[in-house]
């Protein structure tokens, strides 16, 4: 198992700093392409767990050369956003501070961009439940919990030089593989993939 | 351009290759040893449904010699090889006498079996299903096997609404099983009846020797798991004197991820403390 993990790490290290060793394009396809070094990309989304969760995110992503990217996302959910009471249980609250920075490269099309990245940061859960049901105990049951949080995004984006529409997906690789193997537990991963959309502002 | 390409497809290729890789390491799946394991069906009378049951031995199953103690496990066509695997590594490991592992497969419908009211016309079998346990396959078991036929050597693992199954069977018909193996269980059911179920049904049960445990995931967050869960575990662990309980909460796991380690865990507790 550890063997596996070293072996991602080193190969997923080499399949972006491949990535990075193109750096020159066609002068004639330089011109058509929206080279932005430093954007700041605003957006709302949701998970993939039946979309019960409201994603309000923020990319920022600083290119300090053509194909090398690097990127900080921030995001700030509401969990289970739509049902706080359900069968004499309330939700007092639930939400996710996730904060994670990336590598990775972009490749460029005459409108648009398409950025691959390797995420890493922490994920911050909270959120408390209690019987209100009168017959039952008074009872109450929170989690605050750190957790790792390591993941692929992809990025695309349209638009102007200066203001671009973008989509971005968020697939995570936590609980699995890293915490536990079994594929049951790539439910978890499978219910935090994230979908994003947003207005992006080009900065530099 | 032509370069772009190409770099772009080494790197879909890569990273689809690692994921391949993960992927095929953990789909493998468990598998008991077939030579140790029967199977058979029976026909529940309540309902009319054929069970698939299997029963995994010992490795050194010796019924001339031994009685042995039985773990009833639901969902059996999802975990049964599982726990027979886990009972087989944790007696190896600790040098004690192994369980005979009871699989009970799919009747009717998973939902309709495992909970104890009727809301829809796919819930509310539980006490069929009960029944049935208690009054053809145990005794089957028990007159086909060497198990033991003492309360105290009879277990019930099950997870999700097979958890909220092992709730509904220690509160109404606490003389059947001695021990409660409760993974990540849907006490939210029908406003949280099996709570109340227990409650009803303490003064009854609160004087008998048992072992439970329970076992959730942490990141089960969708509003209706934890506090059941804490409330269930504070009534016992209140109100019941001569109880042996213990809780386990898995970190960043939910609730599919949680279950197998949960399994590992409350198999460890109930062979240390049985």
């Amino acid at each position: 198992m550890k063997q596996q993990k070293i072996l991602f790490v080193i190969v997923s290290i080499l399949a972006f700093t491949n990535g990075f060793a193109q750096k020159n394009m066609p002068a004639e396809k330089e011109k058509y392409s929206p080279l932005r070094q430093l954007t700041i990309d605003p957006a709302i989304g949701i998970h993939t767990n039946f979309g019960t969760d409201l994603l309000l995110s923020t990319l920022v992503q600083w290119n300090p050369q053509k194909h090398l990217s690097f990127a900080s996302h921030s995001s700030f959910n509401i969990n289970n956003i739509a049902q706080r009471n359900f069968n004499g249980i309330k939700t007092d609250y639930n939400y996710s501070i996730n904060q994670k920075f990336g590598v990775g490269t972009t490749f460029y099309t005459k409108r648009s961009s398409n950025t691959f990245l390797l995420m890493a940061g922490v994920k911050y859960t909270s959120f408390k439940e209690s019987l209100i049901n009168p017959d039952n105990n008074k009872v109450s049951a929170s989690v605050n919990a750190f957790s790792p949080d390591y993941g692929l995004m992809y990025d695309f984006r349209k638009g102007g030089k200066k203001y671009f529409f973008s989509f971005r997906m968020y697939v995570p690789l936590y609980p699995w593989p890293v915490k536990n193997v079994d594929i049951s537990a790539a439910d978890g991963n499978m219910n935090n993939i994230a979908l994003e959309f947003g207005v992006g502002i080009k900065i530099k | 351009m032509k370069n772009e390409n190409f770099l772009v497809r080494k790197l879909f290729a890569t990273t689809s290759a690692i994921m391949l890789l993960f992927l095929l390491g953990s789909c493998k799946k468990e598998v008991f040893s077939p030579g140790t394991t029967n199977e058979f069906t029976l026909q529940s009378v309540d309902n009319g449904t054929s069970y698939n049951i299997k029963v995994g031995l010992p490795a050194d199953y010796n019924p001339a010699a031994e009685k042995y103690a039985t773990v009833y496990v639901l969902d059996g066509e999802e975990i049964f090889d599982i726990v027979a695997n886990k009972c087989k590594e944790i007696s190896d490991k600790d040098g004690v006498k192994n369980v005979l592992v009871v699989s009970i497969g799919y009747g009717q419908n998973r939902s309709i079996d495992y909970t104890p009211t009727k809301v829809s016309e796919l819930t509310g079998g539980g006490p069929q299903f009960l029944n049935f346990i208690e009054k053809q396959l145990i005794p089957k078991i028990e007159q086909d096997y060497s198990a033991d036929t003492t309360r105290a050597s009879r277990v019930i693992l099950g997870h999700s609404y097979g958890g909220l199954f092992g709730g509904y069977a220690f509160a109404v018909n606490n003389k059947v099983f001695g021990n409660y193996i409760m993974l990540s269980p849907s006490f939210w059911f029908d406003n949280l009846v099996t709570l109340q179920m227990e409650k009803d049904n303490r003064p009854v049960n609160e004087n008998q020797h048992q072992l439970v445990f329970m076992g959730i995931g942490e990141a089960e967050n969708l509003g209706r798991m934890q506090a059941p869960f804490e409330s269930f575990y504070q009534s016992l662990q209140d109100n019941y004197p001569n109880i042996k309980l213990a809780k386990n909460i898995e970190k960043d796991l939910d609730h599919m991820g949680s279950r197998n380690p949960n399994i590992e865990k409350g198999l460890n507790y109930y062979f240390e403390n049985r």
